[in-house]
């Protein structure tokens, strides 16, 4: 198998367990009266993927979650929203990783891309409802996003610390 | 984990408890508040908060959000949408509060001031 068609292999597997992360999570009420409030398991995928294909596949893999998910089990509504969401913690996270890679852990790195992904909602939010009230929803939501980006910080740290044990990867840079 | 990520993850602490703070000690008021009802960028209704009330507000696309008012606080009890995130909302008391139906357009706030 070529190296090409074995990229293909691992972007396909990354979006199925990140739809798979997604309909977990909607199954899981977060017990808070915040709407929208998530644990973001999605990111956990987002994060090794961008540590092992890049942020060029990694776009591929962000928008094919949040469009199938979007259609399978969120509202239909909810796909402009995500795909904010996700788009600018993506951007956030590439930005962070580029930059200051040596400085910060996977830990920081998901909790910025949380608070990212929560502020693409609340902007695309007020734009929709044309309101600038949002301010101390988005506050709520940051203030949540902390542990909860702790959290999958920690798990895509111990992936791929699992993950770099095995020679899945070794074949995706040559 | 290094010190400097202890030191990032302190001060996102302090900017998102410290601005929940904020904006609750800056709306702080003693004058009267009201429950300002927008729809699609529209004043449609703007009711007092210590009055008991029910109105059902349609919406542009058909659906409907019923707010109730009562002991203060005002709440949606029942929409059509398919989230169902306004419902879901914590009833609104402190000026600046709101709830946000997104498929209606449909916004919710406390404002300062009689109706």
């Amino acid at each position: 198998m070529n190296s090409k068609a074995y990229r293909l292999v691992i972007l396909s597997l990354f979006v199925s367990m990140a739809l798979i992360l997604s309909y977990v999570e909607s199954l899981i009420p977060v017990p808070l009266p915040i709407p929208g409030a998530k644990i973001g398991l999605p990111n956990i995928i987002t994060l090794v993927s961008l540590l092992t294909l890049g942020w060029p596949l990694t776009l591929l893999v962000v928008i094919a979650r949040v469009l199938l998910a979007g259609f399978m089990f969120g509202g239909g509504f909810s796909i402009i929203y995500s795909l904010a969401g996700g788009l600018l913690s993506l951007f956030v996270m590439t930005v962070i990783l580029h930059f200051s890679r040596n400085d910060f852990s996977l830990i920081i790195i998901s909790i910025f891309g949380a608070i990212a992904h929560n502020l693409g909602q609340v902007i695309v939010a007020s734009i929709v409802v044309q309101t600038s009230n949002l301010m101390l929803y988005f506050l709520f939501l940051m203030l949540l996003a902390i542990p909860t980006g702790f959290f999958v910080g920690i798990t895509a740290r111990e992936l791929m610390r699992l993950l770099k044990k095995t020679t899945i990867f070794n074949r995706l840079n040559n | 984990m290094k010190k400097k990520e202890i030191i990032v993850i302190a001060i996102l602490l302090i900017i998102s408890l410290g601005g929940i703070a904020l904006f609750y000690i800056i709306n702080a008021t003693d004058q009267a508040l009201s429950v300002r009802v927008t729809s699609n960028g529209e004043v449609v209704a703007v009711l007092p908060l210590s009055e008991d009330y029910t109105e059902t507000f349609k919406a542009a696309d058909g659906g409907y959000n019923t707010l109730v008012i009562s002991d203060g606080k005002a709440k949606i009890t029942d929409a059509d949408c398919r989230d169902k995130i306004c419902v879901k909302t914590y009833p609104i008391s402190s000026p600046g509060e709101t709830i946000v139906c997104l498929p209606h357009k449909l916004v919710v706030e406390v404002i300062t001031g009689e109706s």
